[in-house]
């Protein structure tokens, strides 16, 4: 049984393990199942969700008051990641005591946003802390980037917070992105719900999958190697067949489709490594089919590990691969440079007017 | 006074004197006697001629009334006359005694009323006519006094003797029941007391108690039976008794007595009517009383408390209790059934029996009484309800309880272990 931490990290990281929450209570759970439900996960997870900020830990509803990390810092750290590494540091014992509480782990997700301020400055702080106290843990970074019109900060944020986390000796990032996936919902508020529980369901699905007898063998092991290729960043599709289309075919090559992935990526163009984790009744796995599958996307993405666990239901099909480039990171880099020079240049330009408005009292006294 | 005149009235006090020596008593040889009046008749027919022609210068006659107890005297000239009985007020006899200073006249005799009496001849001739006008009582008369004027003035003088009471009986009369109300059938004493209050014996006494009232059967004693002859001071009482044989307000006449006193004169008196009233018939009136709306748990004992009163006027007797069960089954009852040999009036009888549930329901147990109210066989009945629980479960509650308990517990701790 794989011991797995999930660490949900700021605000965002907060709401996306709140979303696993509930889906351990089953899915769909309303807000009274916490009182009649045990949330149920396919191995021991412990959940831990950290943040400077109290009243966002106040607006989780599944995760438990135990689960609930406060680091004291007033209310928050202000989106400024300089402050969120200092609150970090002070508070690194406390933080890495209640981690410890739980126990080993095998693996751990440290699901963060990285545009935000606690998320972002905590993150690779907290990462490194891991790795460094957990010698054989598996460390992989849940990040989310953030809708672009969110402001140049949070682009600001992203664009360091993706650098250091890229740094780091973990074992890689899966990135989901909100732009890119809040055509899901018409608002924001459902559309985080949503974004929320995809990232949760793939999360729990991959678990779920790691650690189960499977068909055709994949583990952790597999895992950390598809998710060291290429950048070490990767993402995650996910498809489940209707009922009138229950080819397992179709199913694979949906859950490769951008439409299912949490990040924009051309999987033939972009796959360095890849994984691919098939679950379904025995009847909708036809074998043939899924290695000509899989041998087609080999082809393209170099090495694909597949899995197939055998449950009853219509077929499911989680793909993680990781990319050999990512045009869309470039292009967050890029605004978020623009964002940057041009925050420079208003400052620039505000010191200039602010000095000349200096300069007419600068040989004055003040007179009473 | 030589001479001597006889006129057509003065055959009169010869008369007198023949009718008063019947009276007297006096028994001479008739013939004899008339011979002798019938000379004497002659010879002062013959005087009564000579002495005629004298007569010119006579005084008037005149009368006096006296008012005379007995003993008292009249005083003329002298003649004393004295008041000695009054010896019959019915027959009008009074004894008067007519006496003269030297002895010539002393005559004790009975005047019948409103008859003149001659003494001395007559007030006509010198000598005085004595009449009883009127008897006021037995110790006192109106006496009229006639005498010739020249006589002088008569006087009365008193009697020194102390006056007798007269004997006069007086009874008096009373008649009473020992109860002034009672029921049909019921027995009373009737009591006729008789008292001489009188200074006189009473005799002939007779008692009229009569009709014989039908509102009553005269058992025993009558009619009542008195003696004949009380003397003063003495009493005498009968009694009989009766049964109250309808009822109502009965007037009870008074009892007529008649007697006597001891010269004959016929006395009489009465009693006071009064009312007494005949209630109805008495009778013994039983009431059950059992306790009413019993509750017992389903297998618990209890006891039914039954009270006999009896509410009625008369005793009831051989009072037998029976009682039974309906439905028959589930309610077990001992001791319904009970004797009592009497119950007086205003007096209870209690006893109990001891019932048992044994099936949840509703049970009536009815009580009966047969007992002789007096009359006849009377009967009461009475009904108490039971009623046998369901089996209770006392912390029945704790069921919903202890669930509740555990589920809000549940709930808080799930409450407390997410709220942050």
């Amino acid at each position: 049984m794989l011991n797995v931490l999930m660490l949900g990290v700021g605000q965002c990281g907060n709401r996306i393990l709140d979303a696993m929450n509930r889906e351990a209570f089953g899915g769909g759970a309303s807000k009274l199942s916490r009182y009649y439900l045990r949330p149920k996960f396919p191995s021991r997870v412990e959940t831990l969700a950290v943040n400077t900020a109290i009243n966002d830990l106040k607006e989780l509803r599944f995760t438990t008051a135990k689960d609930r990390l406060h680091v004291p810092n007033l209310h928050g750290v202000g989106a400024n990641r300089n402050v969120g590494k200092q609150a970090f540091m002070e508070n690194r014992d406390m933080i890495m005591g209640e981690i410890e509480k739980r126990g080993d782990f095998d693996i751990a997700f440290v699901i963060t946003s990285t545009s935000g301020g606690t998320g972002s400055s905590f993150s690779p702080l907290l990462i490194n802390e891991l790795k460094r106290q957990y010698k054989d843990i598996a460390v992989i970074t849940v990040a989310v980037l953030p809708f672009r019109e969110e402001g140049s900060i949070y682009l600001q944020n992203a664009a360091f917070s993706m650098r250091e986390l890229m740094e780091l000796d973990a074992e890689g990032i899966i990135l989901a992105d909100n732009q890119y996936m809040k055509r899901f919902s018409g608002d924001i508020a459902s559309a985080y719900d949503k974004i929320n529980t995809m990232i949760a369901q793939r999360l729990l699905f991959l678990i779920e999958s790691l650690d189960s007898e499977m068909l055709s063998v994949t583990d952790l092991g597999d895992f950390k190697t598809v998710m060291n290729g290429g950048l070490r960043i990767g993402t995650m599709g996910f498809y489940q067949a209707d009922s009138k289309n229950l080819s397992i075919r179709d199913a694979i090559q949906n859950s490769l489709k951008p439409a299912n992935l949490l990040y924009p990526a051309n999987v033939a163009d972009d796959a360095a490594r890849a994984m691919i984790i098939i679950q379904g009744s025995q009847e909708h796995l036809d074998v043939d089919e899924i290695t000509k599958e899989v041998e087609r996307l080999s082809a393209s993405a170099g090495h694909v590990f597949k899995g197939i666990v055998v449950k009853k239901g219509r077929p499911k099909v989680l793909s993680v691969f990781t990319l050999a480039s990512a045009p869309e990171l470039e292009a967050i880099y890029a605004q978020a440079a623009r964002a940057m020079q041009e925050e420079k240049e208003k400052r620039t330009r505000a010191r200039k007017q602010l000095d000349e408005a200096f300069a007419h009292i600068e040989d004055l006294e003040e007179i009473y | 006074m030589s001479k001597i005149q006889i006129s057509k009235n003065e055959i009169r006090p010869a008369r007198i004197m023949i009718y008063n020596c019947d009276v007297l008593g006096w028994r001479p040889n008739y013939y004899r006697m008339t011979f002798v009046c019938l000379i004497l008749v002659l010879l002062l027919i013959g005087a009564n001629g000579a002495a005629k022609s004298d007569e010119e210068d006579d005084d008037e006659i005149t009368f006096r009334d006296f008012s005379l107890y007995i003993g008292d005297r009249i005083e003329l000239e002298d003649y004393q006359i004295e008041l000695i009985e009054i010896q019959s007020i019915r027959d009008g006899l009074v004894v008067m005694r007519v006496s003269k200073v030297g002895g010539s006249l002393d005559e004790q005799r009975a005047l019948l009323l409103d008859r003149p009496n001659n003494f001395d001849r007559g007030a006509d001739n010198g000598g005085i006519t004595i009449t009883i006008a009127e008897i006021f009582d037995e110790q006192s008369a109106r006496v009229r006094l006639e005498y010739k004027e020249k006589l002088g003035t008569p006087r009365k003088r008193s009697s020194d003797r102390p006056q007798t009471a007269p004997e006069k009986p007086d009874l008096w009369v009373d008649k009473s029941f020992d109860k002034s109300e009672m029921n049909v059938g019921d027995e009373s004493k009737v009591t006729i007391t008789i008292k001489n209050n009188g200074t006189g014996p009473a005799v002939g006494i007779e008692v009229q108690d009569i009709p014989p009232l039908p509102q009553f059967t005269y058992i025993a004693g009558y009619p009542p039976k008195i003696k004949e002859t009380l003397d003063p001071g003495q009493s005498d009482s009968a009694v009989y008794m009766v049964n109250a044989a309808k009822e109502g307000t009965v007037s009870i006449p008074s009892v007529l007595i008649r007697y006597a006193d001891r010269k004959g004169n016929s006395l009489s008196n009465r009693s006071e009517p009064f009312s007494i009233v005949i209630l109805p018939r008495s009778r013994a009136d039983l009431n059950i009383n059992a306790e009413d709306n019993i509750t017992l748990a389903l297998e618990e004992e209890g006891r039914l408390n039954i009270t006999i009163l009896n509410s009625g006027s008369a005793s009831a007797t051989k009072i037998e209790v029976t009682g039974d069960v309906r439905p028959g089954e589930g309610l077990e009852a001992v001791g319904l059934d009970k004797s009592f040999f009497e119950i007086a009036p205003g007096d209870a009888a209690a006893f109990s029996a001891s019932i048992h549930g044994q099936k949840p329901g509703d049970y009536a147990i009815r009580l009966k009484a047969n007992y002789n109210d007096g009359e006849g066989l009377a009967i009461r009945e009475a009904t108490a309800r039971v009623t046998v629980l369901e089996r209770e479960y006392k912390y029945h509650y704790l069921l919903a309880i202890i669930p509740i308990a555990i589920i809000s517990f549940w709930i808080y701790r799930r409450h407390r272990e997410y709220k942050y």
